[in-house]
C-alpha cells in the first residue's frame, strides 16, 4: 500500500475518536485542514464519504486536501473524477482537475477552468486560475483583466491580488498596491519569478511565504527545489527534509531528496571558470571532452556577447535521464535534454540517451548561451528570445550540430501553425499540440537567424539590453528593428518560406517515396533502391533520422560493390548532421580503406561530440591520428579507451603507450606498458616497446630460482 | 593465469578439437536468418583459424541428424581431444527440462548431455546461446566440461543476443586479453557477456538475459567466473580458437631451457601480482619492470 493510500484508507482509531465526538461536517474537515491537522481532516472526510457516498462536495473537497496539502496528484485526480461522475460539471472538481493540468502546463487547464466558471460564474478560484494561466503566457493585459474579474467577485481574493502584484514586481516596480501580504500570495509571486527564470527573487518571495507560514509545505518544497536548481544543495536538502518531516510527501520532495542522496556518486572537477559534476562511473572518460567544450564555449561567448561571467558555470551531467528530470522538476517541456538555472546547467549525459539520439555538445552550447543571455538581461529575457538564441548558437558553432528541419516543423510551416512573434512564448509554456514546443524552438531559432542576417548580431545584443531593461517584445521590435511586430511576422514568414519552400512542396512526395526505398532495401532490390533514392534524396536533404535516404543508398551501393558511391552518401549524411554512430563509423572505415585517413579521422572526431562511448571508434581515431603524427589527439583518444573499461585492456594501455612515446613522454609510455604487460605479460608488441624504451641489452639475464 | 597458459600449451600438442555448431529453428524468417548468419560467422572463424580441428556446422537439423553426427564424432575422437558444441536458436524450459528447438522433436538437455557423454574427448565445452539455456546447466554439467549459457536460468525466456557476440569473440583479437594468440572459453565468455550487457545498456532496454559459466561440474553457473575464486579455471585453460602459432615454440626441443626460464619468470610475475596489495607501490613497480624486461628478453631469444 502506498503512503497516500495509507493516509486515505488507514483509519487511525485514536485520531478518529478525537474528532468523532460531535457530528462530522465538511466545515469541520476544512477547519482541521486550515489548522494543518491533515490526518484529522482526512479522517473526517473518510467518515463523511462513508456516510454520504454520493456527495460530490465531499469527494471534491477531499481531493483538494490531497492536492493542497500533499500534492498527491493521483489520489486527488481520482477523487475529482469520482465527484464528476456523481455530478457532471461540478465546479470544484473541474477546478481541481484544472489545477492538476496547470501544474503540468497542459493546455486543457484553461478549458477546465472555464467550464468550472460556466457551471458557477461566481467561483473565484477558477477565475483566479485563468489569470494565472494568462500570466504564465506572459499575457499581462489578459492576466490583469482576469484577476480583476476575480476581485470583482471577491475583493479579498488572495491569488488575484498576487497575480496583479506579480505583474508590477516582474516589471521591477519596487512596491505594488496589490501586495497580498499572505504566505499563499508570496508563494504565487515566487512561482512566477522562478518561472521567469528570476530565481534569486523567486527564492526571496518563497522565503517570505515560509516565514509567514512555516507549515505552508507547498511553498517550502518550491523553495527547496529552487535552491537545488541553483546548486545550493545543503539548504535545499534542509528545506526539503523539513517538508518530508512535516509529512508533505509530494513526488518533488521525495525524488529531490533521493537525487541529492545520489550526489555522493558524482565527481566534481573545479577550475576557475567551471564546476563540472560527472558520475564517477564515466567521469574519467567524459572529463576531457566536457572540459574542452565548456572552455571553448566560454571563450567564444564571452567574446561574442561582450560580457565576462562573474562566477564559474556549474555543469551537472546525468547518466540517468530520470535523475535529470528530477533535477529539472517543474519546468515545462518534458523530454528536455538540458536545463539552465542561472549559472547552473543540468543535462543528460551522452550515456543517458540511446546512441545517436543526442548531440551532447550541441546541448551544452545551447544551455551555456542561456547563462549569457540570462546574465546580460538580469534574467528578464523572454523565453522565445533566449531559446531562439540558444537554437541559433547550436548551428553557429557548427552547421552540422543543430537540429535539422524536422517533419513536425515542415508540417507546421505548411499548415501555417507558426505563432506571431508576440505570442511565441505561448508555444513554449502552453502548447496546444504536443509538437508545438519543438516547433516553437525551431521558430525562435529561425527568428534569431533572420534578425542576425538582416540586422546583424549587434542588433541581437541591443535587444538583449532592452529586454534587460524590462521592455516588452513589441517595444523591443519597434525600437531595434524599426518595424511593427505584425510587419516583422510578415517579413519573417516570407524569408522562411523562401528558405523552405522546396522541401515543403516536395515533402509529401518524399514521404511516400522514402517508403519505397525502405521496402526495396528490405527486399534487397538494390537497383530500385538506388534509382528511387537518388531521385528523392535532395527533396529533403536535411532528413538524417532513421531510414535516411543517405544511409539506405549507402547500403544499396555497398551491396552492389560500389564503395565509392557508398562512401559519398555516408559522408554527405555525416556532413548534414547525421548522428547514427554505426553510420559515422562506417563512413570513416570506408574513407580509411580508400586511403583518405585525414577525412576518416575528421569524420570520427564528430562522434566524440555525439556519443563518445564507443571504444572501437576511439581506438580507430587514435590510430589514425597516430599515423598522422598527431600525438596529442592520439593520447586523448587512447586515454578514452583506457577510461571506458576496455574489453582488451592490454591493447588499450599499449596503444596509449605508443601515443605517449610519439609525444616524447617516455616515462608515461613506460607506465602504460607496465599496465599492459601486467595484464598480459606475454604481449610481444608491448614487450618490444618496453625493451626499446628501457634501452636494455638484448640477452636475457639468468633467473633466480 | 600461468596455469591456464601451461594447460593451453599442453593441450595444443597433438590433440584435435571437434567443433559442432548447430543453429535451430527461428520460427520466423528474421530469426531463421539471424541464427543461420551467426552459425556461419562461427564456422568461418573456426575454418580460418585452421590447426588440428574438425568443424561441423548444421543448419536446422533434425534430432536424428544431430545424433548421427555425434555418433560419428564419438567414433573418431580420442581422450586427448577436445569437443566444442555451440547451440544457437530458441530454447524452452518447463521448470523441469530444457529443450533446444529444432525441426521435428526438440532435443532435451538430458539428450544433449548423453550425446556429449559418449564422445571420448576428455575436455568438453558446450555453449548454449539460446533462450532458457540456464535450464540446461543441471543436465549438462560434468567434471572436465565447461558449460556456458546465455541465460542464468530457464525462466529467462526472451530471444537472446549472446550468440551474436560469442561469434564475434571468435574473430576479434580484442577477445584475446592475455595476448597469447588464443581465445580461451573464459575470454570468449567475458567478451560476449560484456558486449551483451553493452547492447542492452546502450539501447536503454531492460536486460532479459544474464549469461553464466559452469566448469566445476557441480555449480549452478557463475555470472562472474574468476579462476582465483575457483570458477573459470577450466574455461581459462580451454582454447576455443587460436589466432596465431603460439604452440610452435613449445614443440622445439632446442628451446626447452628458454621455455623453462620463461615459465619461471611468468611464475614470479604471478607471485608478485598476488603480493601487490601488500607492497609499496614503488617497489612493486620496480620489481615488475625488472621481471617484465627479463621476460621480454627471453621471449625475444625464443623467437630467434
Amino acid at each position: 500500500m502506498t503512503s497516500f493510500e495509507t493516509l486515505r484508507r488507514g483509519l487511525s482509531a485514536a485520531l478518529l475518536l478525537s474528532v468523532a465526538a460531535g457530528a462530522q461536517t465538511i466545515q469541520q474537515a476544512e477547519t482541521l485542514r486550515r489548522q494543518h491537522r491533515f490526518q484529522d481532516s482526512n479522517n473526517v472526510f473518510q467518515a463523511l464519504e462513508k456516510k454520504s457516498p454520493n456527495d460530490p462536495e465531499v469527494k471534491a473537497r477531499w481531493g483538494m486536501l490531497f492536492y493542497d496539502t500533499h500534492r498527491q496528484e493521483d489520489e486527488a485526480a481520482k477523487l475529482f473524477s469520482e465527484a464528476l461522475e456523481l455530478k457532471e460539471n461540478y465546479p470544484l472538481a473541474l477546478y481541481g482537475l484544472a489545477l492538476l493540468a496547470a501544474d503540468t502546463y497542459e493546455h486543457k487547464a484553461g478549458d477546465l477552468a472555464k467550464k468550472a466558471l460556466e457551471a458557477d460564474p461566481k467561483f473565484v478560484p477558477a477565475q483566479e486560475l485563468l489569470a494565472r494561466l494568462a500570466l504564465e503566457d506572459n499575457n499581462n493585459s489578459r492576466a490583469t483583466e482576469e484577476a480583476k474579474k476575480a476581485l470583482a467577485l471577491d475583493p479579498k481574493a488572495v491569488e488575484a491580488r498576487a497575480i496583479l502584484a506579480t505583474i508590477d514586481l516582474l516589471a521591477d516596480k519596487k512596491e505594488s498596491e496589490w501586495d497580498p501580504k499572505t504566505a499563499e500570495g508570496y508563494e504565487t509571486i515566487g512561482h512566477f519569478f522562478t518561472l521567469n527564470r528570476r530565481y534569486e527573487e523567486g527564492i526571496a518571495y518563497l522565503r517570505k511565504a515560509v516565514e509567514l507560514d512555516p507549515l505552508l509545505s507547498t511553498a517550502r518544497a518550491d523553495l527547496g527545489v529552487n535552491l537545488m536548481r541553483l546548486g545550493r544543495e545543503k539548504e535545499a536538502y534542509e528545506q526539503l527534509k523539513t517538508c518530508f518531516d512535516n509529512g508533505f510527501l509530494s513526488h518533488a520532495v521525495k525524488n529531490s531528496l533521493m537525487l541529492m542522496d545520489k550526489y555522493k556518486d558524482f565527481e566534481t572537477i573545479t577550475t576557475p571558470s567551471m564546476v563540472l559534476k560527472l558520475d564517477k562511473k564515466e567521469a574519467e572518460l567524459l572529463k576531457p571532452y566536457f572540459e574542452s567544450e565548456i572552455q571553448r564555449a566560454l571563450t567564444t561567448y564571452e567574446k561574442k556577447y561582450k560580457v565576462k561571467l562573474q562566477q564559474p558555470v556549474q555543469v551537472e551531467v546525468y547518466p540517468n535521464h530520470a535523475d535529470f528530470e528530477v533535477r529539472t522538476l517543474g519546468m515545462p517541456g518534458l523530454g528536455a535534454l538540458g536545463v539552465t538555472f542561472g549559472y547552473s546547467i543540468a543535462m543528460d549525459s551522452p550515456s543517458g540517451r540511446p546512441p545517436g539520439q543526442f548531440h551532447w555538445a550541441s546541448t551544452l552550447w545551447h544551455e551555456m548561451s542561456h547563462v549569457f543571455t540570462l546574465t546580460i538581461t538580469g534574467h528578464r529575457v523572454p523565453r522565445w528570445f533566449t531559446e531562439g538564441i540558444a537554437v541559433h548558437e547550436e548551428t553557429a558553432v557548427s552547421p552540422e550540430w543543430g537540429d535539422r528541419l524536422g517533419p513536425d516543423e515542415i508540417t507546421a510551416i505548411k499548415e501555417k501553425q507558426l505563432l506571431p512573434i508576440t505570442e511565441l512564448d505561448r508555444g513554449f509554456i502552453h502548447p496546444v499540440r504536443p509538437q508545438q514546443v519543438i516547433v516553437s524552438y525551431f521558430q525562435g531559432g529561425k527568428i534569431v537567424d533572420f534578425i542576425t542576417e538582416k540586422w546583424g548580431w549587434d542588433t541581437i545584443l541591443a535587444m538583449l539590453k532592452d529586454f534587460g531593461a524590462n521592455e516588452s517584445t513589441p517595444a523591443v521590435i519597434r525600437k531595434e528593428l524599426k518595424i511593427e511586430p505584425e510587419e516583422f511576422d510578415h517579413q519573417f514568414f516570407g524569408w522562411l518560406d523562401t528558405q523552405t519552400k522546396d522541401v515543403v512542396s516536395k515533402f509529401d512526395d518524399w514521404k511516400k517515396s522514402v517508403k519505397l526505398v525502405v521496402d526495396a532495401v528490405g527486399k534487397k532490390d538494390w537497383d530500385t533502391a538506388i534509382k528511387e533514392g537518388v531521385r528523392i534524396r535532395d527533396y529533403y536533404p536535411d532528413y538524417v533520422e532513421d531510414h535516411s535516404v543517405y544511409e539506405l543508398l549507402a547500403k544499396a551501393y555497398e551491396e552492389k560493390g560500389d564503395k565509392k558511391a557508398a562512401t559519398a552518401d555516408l559522408v554527405a549524411y555525416v556532413k548534414r548532421g547525421g548522428r547514427n554512430p554505426d553510420s559515422i563509423q562506417k563512413a570513416a572505415k570506408l574513407l580509411a580503406e580508400a586511403g583518405n585517413k585525414t577525412e576518416a579521422a575528421a569524420v570520427l572526431e564528430r562522434l566524440n561530440v555525439i556519443y563518445p562511448l564507443v571504444n572501437p571508434a576511439h581506438r580507430e581515431l587514435g590510430s589514425l591520428l597516430l599515423d598522422q603524427g598527431k600525438a596529442a589527439g592520439a593520447i586523448r583518444e587512447f586515454h578514452a579507451v583506457v577510461a571506458n573499461k576496455p574489453l582488451d585492456p592490454a591493447q588499450a594501455h599499449y596503444d596509449l603507450a605508443r601515443a605517449y612515446h610519439l609525444n616524447k613522454e617516455d616515462e608515461k609510455a613506460k607506465d602504460e606498458l607496465l599496465a599492459a604487460l601486467e595484464t598480459a605479460p606475454g604481449f610481444r608488441q608491448a614487450q618490444k616497446l618496453l625493451l626499446e624504451l628501457s634501452d636494455e641489452p638484448a640477452n636475457p639475464a639468468p633467473v633466480k630460482k | 593465469m600461468r596455469l591456464a597458459a601451461l594447460l593451453l600449451l599442453a593441450a595444443s600438442a597433438n590433440a584435435t578439437t571437434f567443433y559442432v555448431t548447430i543453429s535451430g529453428l527461428g520460427g520466423e524468417p528474421d530469426y531463421d536468418q539471424r541464427f543461420k548468419m551467426w552459425a556461419e560467422d562461427i564456422d568461418g572463424s573456426l575454418k580460418k583459424a585452421g590447426g588440428d580441428s574438425k568443424v561441423f556446422t548444421m543448419q536446422a537439423p533434425t534430432r536424428d541428424k544431430v545424433q548421427a553426427q555425434f555418433a560419428e564424432i564419438a567414433k573418431q575422437a580420442k581422450p586427448d581431444d577436445a569437443l566444442v558444441v555451440m547451440l544457437i536458436g530458441h530454447g524452452s524450459y518447463d521448470n523441469v527440462e530444457y529443450k533446444f528447438n529444432i525441426p521435428g522433436p526438440d532435443m532435451s538437455g538430458a539428450e544433449i548431455a548423453s550425446m556429449l557423454d559418449h564422445v571420448p574427448a576428455t575436455r568438453q565445452l558446450i555453449v548454449v546461446t539460446t533462450s532458457s539455456g540456464g535450464g540446461a546447466i543441471a543436465a549438462l554439467r560434468r567434471p572436465n566440461r565447461v558449460v556456458i549459457t546465455a541465460t542464468k536460468t530457464g525462466s529467462e525466456k526472451n530471444a537472446t543476443v549472446f550468440a551474436r557476440f560469442w561469434a564475434e569473440a571468435l574473430r576479434d583479437p580484442a577477445a584475446d586479453t592475455d595476448k597469447n594468440e588464443a581465445v580461451s572459453a573464459l575470454e570468449a565468455f567475458h567478451y560476449a557477456q560484456r558486449k551483451t550487457t553493452e547492447f542492452f545498456d546502450s539501447s536503454k532496454r531492460l536486460a532479459t538475459e544474464h549469461s553464466v559459466l559452469e566448469d566445476t561440474g557441480k555449480g549452478e553457473g557463475e555470472k562472474d567466473p574468476k579462476p582465483e575464486t575457483g570458477a573459470g579455471r577450466l574455461a581459462a585453460a580451454f582454447p576455443v580458437v587460436r589466432l596465431g602459432a603460439n604452440a610452435a615454440a613449445a614443440r622445439d626441443p632446442n628451446k626447452k631451457a628458454l621455455l623453462d626460464q620463461k615459465e619461471q619468470i611468468e611464475n614470479q610475475i604471478d607471485k608478485l601480482k598476488y603480493e601487490k596489495a601488500a607492497m609499496n607501490a614503488a617497489d612493486y613497480k620496480k620489481q615488475l619492470t625488472a621481471l617484465l624486461l627479463q621476460l621480454a628478453k627471453v621471449q625475444e631469444a625464443l623467437e630467434k
